[in-house]
Parts: structure tokens; C-alpha cells; sequence
């Protein structure tokens, strides 16, 4: 931080007593899902790795982390292509054209999963698409796409208009400078987003469940279990899920560390040298 | 984009050409969607289809069903504190994060963010097995002999709902809130504490203004969130505690009435735009809307 901080205890206080009301209940899930007995309530009498081995073991849940896992990676491809799309044509367009399309994409952002959902439904079944893990791509592409293009515009709006300007006057095509002069300097943002849009799709239940068909995505595994009993299963899903979308926030985290380090590093050297 | 040079070759590396496919693919499964939602709404629907004869049945009936009017108003209340107390709190949160964190910021705001990924259902079923008549909270109390029996309101009620969305949102409640305070540096608290300004002056008359854009955005985007679950209340509401996306639930995938599914939600879309231009509007009226600094 550049500034001096100052002391707020009435500010601190309340900090903590929000991460605390975010994190007690998941650590009670985690601490059950190593329970030695089926029981789900204290008191905790011994630890056990016997509900992970059920579920590792469990055919449903692992066709659902396949079908998620399937889903996810395809919606990141396909929001990576469109949303780098449109925010390269938005990002290069100034006035009201440029205007008008960057709120036609991001018009779904504000549109409840909920009414989205029932929507695509209506729209699939009016058109005789029958449902499929590929409906849900479209459902999730159209879901996150538009978070995607803030993210991305931001980083392509960065980039200095004298450079594409040289880059043309030394005759470089447009494919060519998207390709030489933008590309570099926005795929680690690019990268992340689509991160990001893998990790939405695969927590996303609530559209999802509205336009899948005979598969389940393991959100929609956990959802049909919690309907039925309570499981102590459950504990060990939700722990594994936890644990799975930490790692891959966490990877995203020390990556985009790294290249703010990168970055700094760089700008010290131009600045020396 | 240079004049001269845009004829048919030019028009085709126009920069919006490369973006015209992503809009046409949100225009095919965005807008049609939605346009056939409000088309299916004048429909009459039986078993997952929808005829003619054009009605105005389905508002109707959307309008005054008794339990449609229940769930709007769980809807509405749940919404309305759920938002605005996770704004309340994720408010002194960014100010913590951003004038006093110091190096602490960046780890703390992780944690929140983290807390998110933690999985949506994961988060509902956390709260069953603490409200839940055999969970923490019931065996805590009464394993200390402070109850008897219990406490059976805690789960499958309104509050219990209530809880569960507190925890879903307040991450984005901080998150938003948190980069929206981060333009605001600490010469304009010292300036109006140089001027003998007392804490709640400061508040009040600093960081409330120049924060009530994206306060107000927060709280919509929570309130809208939040009163259109119907995942949290089937888990932990009872029959106390559903909101109306229980009724959409129930017609689109229940008994596969879509036109009065359809009603409701064209319904739902009109009371969240006036809302939001409502809420445009009194930002506007208080001068509000366009605060700059610097």
C-alpha cells in the first residue's frame, strides 16, 4: 500500500465477524465428511476417510464430475472465442455502433439464473432442440459470456492505439497486429476469464437445471442426493468440490501474482533502463 | 476507422464484423428466448406445451393466486434484508479492507472470494447441518442443558432461508463493494478530519455519497439474486419460507403449465426493471448518480 493505513476497531471488528459467518459452516462440513460414524451431528467421534472412499468409488458422482468437467471446458472455450470476439470489435470501436453492441451482450448480466433458465427452456422446446449437455453450454456460454467481456474489454481498452498505428504503417494486417501487437499483451487476462467461466460453469446449477437432459453435472448429482436423505456422503462431495474449486483459485491467484510481479519488474526495468 | 477505405473490403475487417457473430449468438439464444417467454405468457400451456387461444388468463391467475401472493411477498421481504444487510456490513468490510488492511487486503479479500467458491449448494447444505433439528446449533444448546427439545424454528422456516442468503451474498456484497471504495483515498479523510470533522460527519457526508452508486448497485444485484431462489428455500424453507421461483419451479418443470410459468416470470423481469429504474431515479433526484473526485 502507497499511503499510510489508519486504525477503524468498530470496521475490524466487523471484518471478522464476517469471515467468520462465511467459514464456520463450511468448516463443520469439512469436519464431518471425516466423521467415523454416519452420524451428522456433534459430538465427533473419530476420524475416518470412509464417505471419500464411498464417493470416489461412487459411478453417479463420477459420471458427474466427467459431464462437469465436459461442460466446463467447453463453456470456457466457446466464451473465450465469442466474448474475445465481441470485446475486440467493442474495444476498437468508438461511438455509438460500438456502444450498442457492448449492450447487447451484456444485457444477460442482469437477468435472474432463474428466469434465464426457464427461458432457454421455452426457447429449446418451442424450437424442438431436445436437451442436452450441449443446451447446457449454450445456457452457460450465454450465462457467463458477459462477465467475461467486461473483464476482457478492460484489458484490450488498455492497449496503446500508437502501437497498432505503428504496426499499420509498417504494413501489418489486422490479423497480423491482433495477432503480434494485442494478443501478448491481453492473453494472461484472456486466460483468466476463461478460468473464471470454468469455474462458474462448474458450480452452476440453477440454469442448468432447467436445461439439461438425461445427465446430470455433479451440481445436479449433490441436488438429487439432498433431495432424498441426508448422507453423509454429501459431506465428503461437498468437501471434495470445496477443496477442488480452492485449488483452481488458487492456482488463478499465485498465477495472476506472478504476472503482477512480472509486470512490476518490467516497468522498474523501463524506468532504469 | 478511416473513411475513405471502407468499402466492402473495409466493412469486412471492420473491427465490429469480428464482433458480430458473438451478437448474433447472444441475439439467437438471448433475446429469442426471452421473446418467446413473453409470446408463451399470452399462451394457454398443458403438459410442457402451449396452444392458442391468445389469453390473458395467466396474469390472472398469476396475479391472484393466493400462494402466488404469499411466495411474491417472502420474495420481496427476504430480498429486501437480505440486501440491504449484507450491504450494511460489506460497507464497513471495504472501508476496512481499503483504509486500514494495509497488507492484509489482498489475503482477506481472497478469503472472501474463496468463500464463494466454496459451491452453491455446498453453502445451502452447510446451513442444514447447522440449523437443522439435529444440527450444531440444536445439539450445541442442548448439550449445555440450555433447551430441552429442539429449537425446531431454526430450519425449514423463513429465517433459516434468510440465513442462507446472508451467507450466499455477502461475498458479493464486499467484492463490489470493495472495488468500488478503492478510488477513494485516504487526503479526502484527512482532509475533512483537518476540517474538524467527527467520525460520523465523515460517513455521513463523504464516503455515504460518493458510495451510493455502487451501494445502490450491490443492493440490486443482491435483492434480484436473492428473491429469485428457489433452491434455498426447498432445502431449508419449509412451507413457511418458499419464494415465488417455487411457483416457476413448479410450472415448468412440475406440472408443465409454461404459460402461467411464463407470466410469472415476464412478471418478474417488469418489477425488477421499474425497481431499477426507481432506484435510478431517487439517485438522480439526491445528485447521487455521477459523483467525480479529483
Amino acid at each position: 500500500m502507497q499511503y499510510q493505513t489508519r486504525r477503524s476497531i468498530p470496521t475490524l471488528l466487523t471484518t471478522i465477524g464476517a469471515l467468520a459467518f462465511l467459514f464456520v459452516p463450511l468448516f463443520i462440513v469439512i469436519l464431518f465428511s471425516f466423521h467415523a460414524t454416519d452420524a451428522l451431528t456433534p459430538p465427533f467421534e473419530g476420524v475416518s476417510l470412509r464417505w471419500y472412499r464411498e464417493v470416489l468409488a461412487d459411478d453417479a458422482v463420477r459420471d458427474g464430475l466427467f459431464t462437469s468437467l465436459r461442460v466446463a471446458v467447453l463453456t470456457a472455450v466457446t466464451t473465450l472465442i465469442f466474448g474475445t470476439a465481441a470485446a475486440y470489435g467493442v474495444s476498437r470501436t468508438a461511438g455509438r455502433a460500438g456502444a450498442a453492441y457492448a449492450t447487447l451482450f451484456l444485457l444477460p448480466i442482469a437477468m435472474p439464473g432463474l428466469i434465464l433458465g426457464v427461458a432457454l427452456l421455452s426457447f429449446f422446446s418451442n424450437r424442438s432442440i431436445s436437451l442436452s449437455t450441449l443446451t447446457v453450454v449454450i445456457a452457460h456460454t450465454v450465462f457467463v459470456a458477459p462477465v467475461f467481456f467486461i473483464v476482457a474489454r478492460t484489458a484490450l481498452d488498455r492497449i496503446d492505439e500508437a502501437q497498432l498505428e505503428a504496426a499499420a504503417d509498417l504494413g501489418a494486417t489486422p490479423g497480423y497486429r491482433f495477432r503480434k501487437v494485442i494478443l501478448p499483451q491481453v492473453l494472461p487476462v484472456l486466460l483468466a476469464g476463461a478460468a473464471m467461466a470454468f469455474v462458474i460453469s462448474f458450480d452452476e446449477f440453477i440454469v442448468t437445471f432447467f436445461v439439461i437432459g438425461n445427465e446430470s453435472t455433479l451440481p445436479l448429482v449433490i441436488f438429487s442426493r439432498l433431495r432424498r436423505t441426508i448422507d453423509p456422503s454429501i459431506n465428503a462431495i461437498s468437501s471434495l468440490l470445496l477443496f477442488l474449486n480452492l485449488a483452481l483459485w488458487l492456482a488463478a491467484l499465485l498465477y495472476s501474482l506472478r504476472l503482477e510481479a512480472r509486470r512490476r519488474r518490467d516497468a522498474l526495468a523501463q524506468v532504469q533502463g | 476507422m478511416d473513411r475513405r477505405r471502407l468499402g466492402l473490403g473495409g466493412l469486412l475487417r471492420h473491427p465490429l464484423t469480428v464482433a458480430t457473430p458473438s451478437v448474433l449468438v447472444m441475439l439467437a439464444f438471448f433475446f429469442a428466448p426471452v421473446v418467446i417467454t413473453v409470446v408463451y405468457s399470452f399462451l394457454t400451456g398443458e403438459l410442457f406445451q402451449v396452444s392458442r387461444p391468445i389469453t390473458l388468463g395467466n396474469y390472472e391467475s398469476a396475479l391472484t393466486l393466493d400462494v402466488n401472493r404469499t411466495m411474491a411477498l417472502n420474495s420481496v421481504i427476504i430480498g429486501v434484508i437480505v440486501a440491504t444487510v449484507t450491504v450494511a456490513v460489506g460497507m464497513p468490510v471495504a472501508y476496512w479492507l481499503h483504509f486500514s488492511a494495509g497488507r492484509w487486503a489482498t489475503p482477506v479479500i481472497s478469503l472472501v472470494v474463496a468463500s464463494m467458491f466454496a459451491g452453491y449448494l455446498v453453502r445451502i447444505y452447510a446451513w442444514r447441518t447447522v440449523l437443522g433439528t439435529n444440527g450444531v446449533i440444536n445439539s450445541g444448546l442442548s448439550g449445555s442443558g440450555l433447551i430441552d427439545e429442539p429449537l425446531g424454528f431454526l430450519i425449514f422456516s423463513r429465517a433459516a432461508v434468510t440465513i442462507a442468503e446472508l451467507h450466499l451474498m455477502l461475498p458479493f456484497a464486499i467484492v463490489m463493494l470493495y472495488a468500488a471504495i478503492r478510488p477513494i483515498r485516504l487526503d479526502h479523510l484527512e482532509a475533512a478530519e483537518d476540517l474538524g470533522s467527527s467520525p460520523s460527519i465523515r460517513w455521513r457526508r463523504l464516503i455515504l455519497p460518493l458510495m451510493a452508486a455502487p451501494m445502490a448497485s450491490a443492493w440490486m444485484f443482491i435483492f434480484i439474486v436473492s428473491s429469485s431462489d428457489f433452491v434455498t428455500p426447498q432445502f431449508l424453507g419449509g412451507l413457511d419460507g418458499q419464494l415465488i421461483g417455487t411457483q416457476i419451479n413448479r410450472y415448468f418443470r412440475e406440472s408443465g403449465d409454461y404459460g402461467k410459468g411464463a407470466a410469472l416470470a415476464v412478471l418478474m423481469i417488469v418489477f425488477y426493471t421499474v425497481l431499477y429504474l426507481l432506484i435510478q431515479g431517487g439517485l438522480r433526484m439526491a445528485k447521487l448518480n455521477r459523483i467525480e473526485w479529483d
